[in-house]
């Protein structure tokens, strides 16, 4: 791809990110799309999440036990599990999740709806189609990604809970309050603001490749394909970028 | 009401029309006859304002759309209905959410109100019987008399403007459509009918545009079309010399 090409396609993504934001706040508001759009993004995800963050959450737990007891600090457990979950793991794994289930299906949709002229019709009916399609999309994820998440940590800590416990011998009494320490306002920030982060990419990146796709189904499998890759990198990325600000924002030293 | 003052498109390096000029009255009928890809399609998007061309202007009721911004082209495609080659219906809306999508957008009508005009303009169309069918369901002729339902649910346009609308159809589709085209525009309305078939052309038109390598080859009205001497245009009107020697 040439360069000029490359800042065209970013200076679009851009343009379109910013007006599915601000459709948020304009008239008319599409609150039967918007709803479907949270049906199908957070409770058609919220099975997958429990399953996968109760998975990683005893992994995680599994592994630090072993690890922690042979250097006789086993009583920490509950803190490195809870910091890595709250602050890294939790969001990024919901947000991983996310983006291979919503993101490739937003994308396969609205890819599919231009080749068959949908969008063309919208826009025929004199209906916008960033209004219309992207800005619900957007919304839902904003909404539904965080609370996918808070609901994943806990599960992860529950599941985390049950390792240390009943594997590990633990007390489950200095478990949970070594996850209470970790919950201070840094961490709960830090964790939180993520989500929100990743949901705006997620739907975004899912939506400008949805809209972009060409050339029958060959366009259509390439865009759910960069759909997906584009999302995990920016989510992985700007995780990165965002852990970094986070902690120099919030007084960390490194 | 169209004016196409030397207008130039092209995809990427492949240039499709190349200085195009023509104007269409609001109330003509015309037909725009032209091979597979010679940008039939594309001038109809272009009238819509859906694609901007390289260069030139494009005028609707002395108002040059392509320097408008998608939001003020909203005024500009009320005036016209426009029902897409492949019909383009919305796939994961039954026939009845099709019909009153525009309902829904744009009026403030109750659930009886939108389901009595959904009804009504099906019935138009011949559909009423497929009211709850999704549209993966339908036969490509049913596809499109929904889809020109659905064009007329919300406003009255001024011109119709139809792609390819009996491509692909049986013989007795194909007429009931054109029947249909007639019927809607109903003698005080214009439309523009873009097909390669010279035989609805005929039925439809009464005005006849040849496209050919992004011009204009031909205009003019019945008469002319059929005393053509063109090649390309005896071409196409083999088409009706098997059905009828005699001519
Ligand atoms: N989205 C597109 N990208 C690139 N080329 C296109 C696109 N759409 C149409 N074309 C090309 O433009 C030409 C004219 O297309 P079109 O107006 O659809 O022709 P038709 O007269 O059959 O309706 C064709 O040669 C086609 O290959
Ligand atoms: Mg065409």
């Amino acid at each position: 791809m040439k360069s000029k090409e490359l800042v065209a396609m970013l200076q679009d993504f851009y343009l379109l990110s910013f007006r599915g934001l601000t459709g948020i706040f304009r008239r008319p508001f599409y609150l039967k799309d918007t709803i479907e759009q949270m049906d199908y993004a957070g409770a058609g995800s919220f099975l997958i999440i429990l399953l996968v963050s109760l998975f990683i959450g005893m992994a995680l737990s599994l592994q630090l036990s072993a690890e922690l007891s042979r250097l006789g600090l086993k009583m920490y457990t509950g803190k490195v599990v809870g910091i890595s979950i709250i602050r890294e793991i939790g969001p990024v794994t919901a947000a991983l999740v996310f983006a291979g289930r919503v993101g490739a299906g937003m994308a396969s949709e609205l890819g599919s709806m231009v080749l068959g002229h949908q969008v063309d019709s919208l826009r025929v009916f004199g209906v916008d189609p960033v209004k219309k399609l992207v800005t619900p999309r957007l919304l839902s994820s904003l909404l539904m990604l965080p609370a996918l998440t808070i609901i994943g940590d806990a599960v992860s800590l529950l599941g985390a809970y049950y390792i240390a416990v009943y594997v590990s011998h633990q007390s489950g009494s200095v478990y949970w309050t070594s996850i209470r320490d970790v919950l201070i306002y840094e961490n709960v920030v830090a964790g939180s603001v993520k989500p929100f982060i990743f949901g705006y990419l997620i739907a975004s990146v899912s939506c400008f490749m949805g809209l972009t796709t060409r050339g029958g189904s060959v366009g259509l499998r390439q865009t759910t394909t960069r759909a997906v890759v584009f999302s995990i990198i920016s989510i992985i990325i700007s995780d990165f970028v965002l852990t970094r600000i986070l902690l120099y924002l919030l007084g960390f030293s490194v | 009401m169209i004016l196409f003052d030397r207008v130039s498109f092209s995809y990427g390096l492949c240039p499709i029309l190349d200085g195009l000029s023509f104007s269409i009255g609001a109330q003509e009928r015309v037909a725009v006859l032209g091979g597979s890809g010679e940008g039939k399609t594309t001038i109809l998007k272009l009238i819509m304002g859906l694609i901007k061309p390289d260069s030139g202007a494009i005028l609707v009721d002395g108002e040059d759309i392509t320097i408008k911004c998608e939001a003020h082209l909203r005024e500009v495609r009320m005036k016209f209905s426009l029902v897409f080659q492949e019909g383009a219906l919305f796939d994961s809306l039954s026939v009845k959410e099709n019909v009153a999508f525009c309902l829904r957008e744009y009026t403030k009508m109750s659930e009886e109100e939108i389901d009595g005009r959904v009804r009504e303009l099906l019935r138009v169309v011949g559909m009423e019987h497929a009211l709850e069918r999704m549209p993966d369901e339908l036969s490509g002729g049913m596809h499109r008399r929904v889809a020109i339902a659905r064009s007329l649910a919300a406003y009255d346009p001024l011109m119709f403007l139809y792609d390819e609308p009996t491509s692909g159809l049986d013989p007795i589709s194909a007429d009931m459509i054109c029947r249909l085209i007639l019927e809607l525009a109903g003698g005080r309305r214009g439309l523009i009918m873009v097909t390669h078939k010279v035989s609805d052309a005929l039925k439809v038109a009464d005005r006849f545009m040849f496209l050919k390598a992004g011009r204009v080859l031909f205009d003019g009205d019945r008469e002319r079309l059929v005393r053509s001497t063109l090649p390309e245009i005896r071409m196409f009107m083999r088409e009706l010399e098997c059905l009828s020697p005699a001519e």
